[in-house]
């Protein structure tokens, strides 16, 4: 939310220098400087094959980038220093801290909507099961859920598998959250119960990166926006400027395409 | 035409040599089971030194007729100073076999889950170990269980085999039966009507496997 920009503290939640990442000789990310700081909502828009996910899954280390620097609360994430075994640690303690939700949502189809939530918690940082179910009810009923506690995935709408996706995530208690284009696979009229939870998300002051075509959204709750185009950022700026006023003929020509 | 009286008097030798032929298999198959993962987890692994051991494994077995895996291990062994006996050198060599096609069922079945799965498991801080237990063999299993079943099927009746390595099982029983009462047809049919239950009982477990599997999915 944009009050909440105005509350900067030293240490970005996010900081990003001159990341590159390479497939073969496809240049897709191409010195991307970004910095996210505690409680702000990073909106991410371009057209395809601007490197938008790519630039999310490097943050989360779901691809490796080629070159450059990540930094997670301060800490760099993507330490070429470390061996093997040392980095599996590291890169788990992180993703730990930072939820990721999929434009495929990608729940469990084997665990039942409760099962889903409370798998990370209870296997990976060994907590309490019963208090972790006590968490993942009350997320599952924030967003909206709580009679589908033990339907299976395949029984629920897109719109309900993604929002069980978001409870998923935060059933972690992550410090930031990346959303990987979560409403594109969605029906149109399930569009907005997704949206309408991660604007509580945001309101609550969750960090946030959100790449999206919903450029409602962007300008609703993203404290700024980014656009992307060939693999750099072309624009950076509020939502209102860059909506009202865009500086570049690239976000322009964008802009007129999609809000027509 | 057929003579029930030896089929009657008989029949109790040839049970029990079904026995023996029930503890191979079972054996084989949970032996057969562990070579499968390992061989199968190897082959996916990224370090060469676990593939390429895993890889030459499964095409030794696969390209070598199983009758004369079994000699190898039983009349070649030795003479590396490796003398297993026949129930050992018979368990041995037909785990390994069937262990070489579980492999690639089970590789196969490992590839078939979708990669996000493996991703929305690791990007909520998953060891790779966890997240194969956890997530994705769950979901292989599903895959994996009919033909897994049908390799299993098979093993039960590739026991037979070990009949030429001394080990006296029900095919090796019913010709030293046929040796001293000239009734190969009885006997036989007996010999066959015993494997029948061994695999069809088999099936029955498998299909009621297959039925639970398939109602945690949805």
């Amino acid at each position: 939310m944009a009050f909440n920009s105005i509350n900067r503290t030293d240490v970005p939640m996010i900081e990003i220098c001159d990341l590159e990442k390479r497939f073969g000789h496809l240049q897709v990310l191409n010195k991307i400087n970004l910095k996210v700081n505690p409680k702000e909502v990073l909106v991410i828009i371009g057209p395809s094959g601007s490197g938008k996910s790519t630039l999310l899954r490097c943050i989360n280390h779901l691809e490796e980038p080629t070159g450059g620097k990540i930094f997670f609360e301060g800490t760099l994430i993507n330490d070429s220093k470390k061996n093997h075994k040392a980095f599996e640690r590291h890169i788990n303690q992180i993703r730990c801290r930072l939820g990721m939700v999929f434009q495929q949502f990608n729940l469990f189809p084997h665990m039942t909507v409760l099962e889903n939530v409370m798998e990370a918690p209870v296997h990976v940082l060994k907590q309490n099961k019963s208090e972790v179910r006590d968490r993942a009810i009350a997320l599952l009923d924030k967003v909206g859920l709580m009679d589908k506690t033990g339907a299976y995935p395949g029984m629920l709408s897109g719109g309900q598998q993604q929002r069980v996706a978001i409870a998923r995530a935060l059933a972690m208690e992550p410090k930031a959250m990346l959303f990987d284009e979560v409403t594109s696979a969605l029906d149109p009229e399930l569009v907005g119960d997704v949206l309408r939870v991660m604007e509580d998300l945001a309101r609550d002051g969750m960090t946030m990166l959100v790449v999206t075509h919903e450029m409602g959204f962007a300008e609703k709750v993203g404290d700024r926006v980014i656009f992307m185009a060939d693999g750099v950022v072309v624009e950076d700026a509020p939502p209102h400027e860059i909506f009202a006023s865009p500086k570049e003929k690239r976000t322009k020509l964008f802009l007129a395409e999609v809000l027509k | 035409m057929l003579d029930w009286n030896i089929m009657v008097h008989y029949f109790p030798f040839l049970l029990k040599a079904t026995i023996l032929t029930l503890e191979i298999s079972l054996l084989s198959l949970v032996l057969g089971l562990i070579f499968g993962l390992s061989a199968a987890l190897c082959k996916l692994a990224r370090n060469p030194f676990l593939r390429m051991p895993a890889t030459f494994y499964i095409w030794l077995i696969r390209s070598t007729p199983l009758l004369v895996q079994l000699f190898i291990i039983y009349f070649g062994f030795p003479q590396l100073g490796i003398d297993l006996g026949p129930f050992m050198s018979g368990v041995l060599g037909l785990a390994l076999n069937v262990g070489a096609y579980n492999a690639e069922t089970i590789r196969g079945g490992i590839i078939s889950v979708p990669r996000g799965q493996t991703e929305a498991a690791r990007s909520l801080g998953m060891t790779i170990n966890l997240s194969m237990r956890r997530i994705i063999l769950p979901q292989a299993l599903r895959i994996i269980l009919p033909p897994l079943g049908n390799n299993f099927i098979i093993l039960i009746k590739d026991t037979s085999l070990v009949s030429t390595i001394t080990l006296v099982e029900l095919t090796l029983t019913a010709q030293r039966l046929i040796g001293s009462t000239y009734k190969p047809f009885e006997i036989y049919l007996m010999a066959a009507a015993l494997y029948a239950v061994l695999t069809t009982s088999a099936s029955l477990v498998l299909s009621y496997l297959e039925r639970r599997t398939r109602k945690e999915a949805r």
